[in-house]
């Protein structure tokens, strides 16, 4: 059953560099996002997407993805409507990132029924560093933008 | 013989990263070696100097699927160093808490890390296209562990509400209440997932293996026992360097662990806990695993997915019996005073029996720690079955022999990221 309420996942592993703006962007976004809009840390389990999303009627994703030469560069990916760009796949050291999350829960037809992604061009996913300059200065644009897709997303009626 | 070599760059369906070098020659599987490349994580180097109440958080760190087994190990070998015994609900508590562990990680790897090797499938994704319900039992039984993990351990991955003496917060019966109702139905899923497992074509492959597990008096082992193999080793976790020993090898950064008295493999994990503690099933699981074609010893690594399934169905049961028995503790923990002291314990992971040993000053600074995860136990079993594995396989074109060799790592569920202290394949014939 989906409702009008919105999930926002900040994905990553805020231990691997750039890995941790998902995580750093869900932070900010926990202190203001609207009532309506709920927002969640998932440090790597993509297979827990799949639960965490079900029942939502809108879901939005922050990841940080290999970068195509252009470190901090947002892409906006609605996933209902495009395939996740082979070049922007986000990274996971295990078998169940969030790109698999997604293939599987098509297959499952589990998809909430509005998905949008918000890729940003990572430079370095060292392990301890911390997330590096050109990628931490988009974290605020993210963030306005993510907030203005979630209201604007509240409003919307939701697919069937 | 024309020369031929097959390389599997990722061994995937595994923790961490790792690679198989086979080399056949002459018709014969000549070497094998599992070359264990994640660096040493140096985790024993890091608790020295540290409070002792700091090891169940820094140990939990080790592995992201089992950190349940680190934190038990570790609180366990704390309190037998301070001289102090945890029982009634506390005991109780972790016992429900390790249960979850086993329901979320046994879930995740019988049907999205190793069924698609018996079906044929690359993974799980094109498996779920004709197998989708399984694929969502076991998406299920996987948060059901995890949601049982979060309410007693404060969230998932990395719980922190562990500490040495107990527990920082002890949950009230109204907040297990609900995990209950997932767990009954969790059990059904179980059964199915064991059922559906059972209907697999399983590789026609024994080995004697000498099988090593904790056990009981009374109990399926978790937290407590005595570390028992089948020939003949019986000795309390206190004694465990003077049965087994860790060498190191060449080919890999795990560490190899062998039997002191025979100087040979053994195995650790879910096979093992099964034929050890078989009798310690209750009669309806035990009537499970019959049914689904297992006697009360197996000696098939390929059979250990029907034992995870049975493992799990065990313990929804144990947790539900757990819960409907619970009465909160008057406090969460019990207080401790540092003293100088060794301590040791041995609990079971869901991929076998883990090892800690810690030394504490008076002020309870770690001076010393010593873990022994159970994938370094299992690394020589697994060469050795890789060896035979290939021999019987030796005629299969390079992609089934590769395919083979994968499922026969992944019946070990190896955790390789923990034992650094793991999996790329190459097959050199010549």
């Amino acid at each position: 059953m989906s409702t009008g309420r919105v999930l926002v996942v900040g994905f990553g592993n805020p231990d691997r560099g750039d890995d941790g703006l998902g995580p750093l962007v869900a932070r900010r976004l926990q202190m203001s996002a609207p009532s309506g809009t709920d927002v969640r840390i998932r440090s790597g389990d993509g297979l827990a997407l799949i639960e965490d999303w079900r029942g939502y009627g809108a879901v939005v994703l922050i990841d940080a993805a290999q970068s195509l030469g252009s470190p901090g560069r947002v892409h906006r990916i609605d996933l209902r409507r495009e395939a996740l760009p082979a070049e922007l796949t986000p990274t996971s050291t295990h078998g169940f990132g969030l790109a698999e999350a997604i293939r599987l829960a098509a297959t499952l037809q589990r998809l909430p029924p509005i998905l949008v992604l918000y890729a940003i061009e990572a430079d370095d996913f060292t392990s301890g560093a911390p997330i590096s300059p050109a990628v931490a200065s988009a974290a605020s644009e993210i963030v306005q933008a993510v907030l203005q897709e979630a209201e604007s997303l509240q409003r919307q009626p939701i697919p069937a | 013989m024309t020369d031929k070599t097959i390389k599997v760059e990722v061994l995937a369906r595994v923790e961490g990263e790792g690679a198989l070098d086979l080399t056949i020659r002459n018709g014969k599987v000549e070497t094998v070696q599992l070359r264990i490349f994640e660096p040493p994580r140096l985790f024993e180097g890091l608790l020295r100097g540290r409070d002792f109440s700091e090891a169940p958080d820094i140990t939990a760190r080790i592995c992201g699927i089992c950190p349940v087994a680190y934190q038990m190990s570790s609180v366990h070998a704390m309190e037998a160093a301070l001289g102090v015994k945890i029982d009634g609900a506390v005991r109780l508590l972790r016992r429900l808490l390790y249960c979850g562990e086993w329901i979320e990680s046994h879930g995740l790897h019988v049907v999205m890390l190793h069924a698609p090797d018996f079906l044929g499938y690359p993974d799980a994704i094109r498996m779920a296209e004709k197998h989708g319900a399984m694929v969502e039992a076991g998406l299920a039984l996987k948060k059901a562990g995890n949601d049982l993990m979060r309410v007693l351990g404060g969230r998932e991955i990395h719980p922190i509400n562990v500490k040495v003496g107990g527990f920082y917060r002890a949950p009230s019966k109204a907040e297990l209440r609900p995990i209950a109702e997932q767990l009954k139905k969790a059990r059904d899923l179980a059964v199915s997932v064991l059922r559906w497992t059972a209907g697999f074509e399983i590789p026609d492959y024994e080995r004697d293996y000498e099988f090593v597990s904790l056990r009981h008096p009374d109990e399926y082992p978790f937290n407590e026992g005595h570390i028992v193999s089948t020939r003949g080793i019986d000795v309390a976790a206190a004694e465990y360097e003077s049965e087994f020993e860790e060498r190191h090898v060449a080919h890999s950064t795990a560490l190899h662990s062998v039997t002191k008295r025979h100087g040979t493999n053994y195995l650790v994990g879910p096979i093992a806990r099964y034929n050890i503690n078989f009798d310690r099933l209750p009669a309806d699981v035990q009537g499970l695993a019959k049914e689904a074609g297992l006697q009360a010893t197996c000696r098939n690594p390929f059979k250990s997915i029907l034992i995870r399934g049975v493992e799990i169905v065990y313990a929804c049961d144990e947790s539900l019996r757990l819960i409907a028995e619970y009465q909160p503790p008057a406090a969460p923990a019990v207080k401790l005073e540092p003293r100088a002291g060794i301590g040791h314990a041995a609990t079971e992971a869901p991929r076998g029996t883990i090892w800690h040993r810690y030394r504490l000053a008076a002020d309870g600074a770690i001076q010393e720690a010593r873990i022994v995860p159970p994938t370094s136990q299992n690394q020589g079993s697994i060469e050795e079955d890789l060896r035979a594995v290939a021999t019987a396989a030796i005629d299969l074109p390079e992609d089934a022999l590769r395919d083979r060799c994968e499922q026969a790592i992944r019946n070990y569920d190896p955790c390789i990221s923990c034992s650094t202290h793991f999996v790329k394949l190459k097959v050199h014939r010549g």
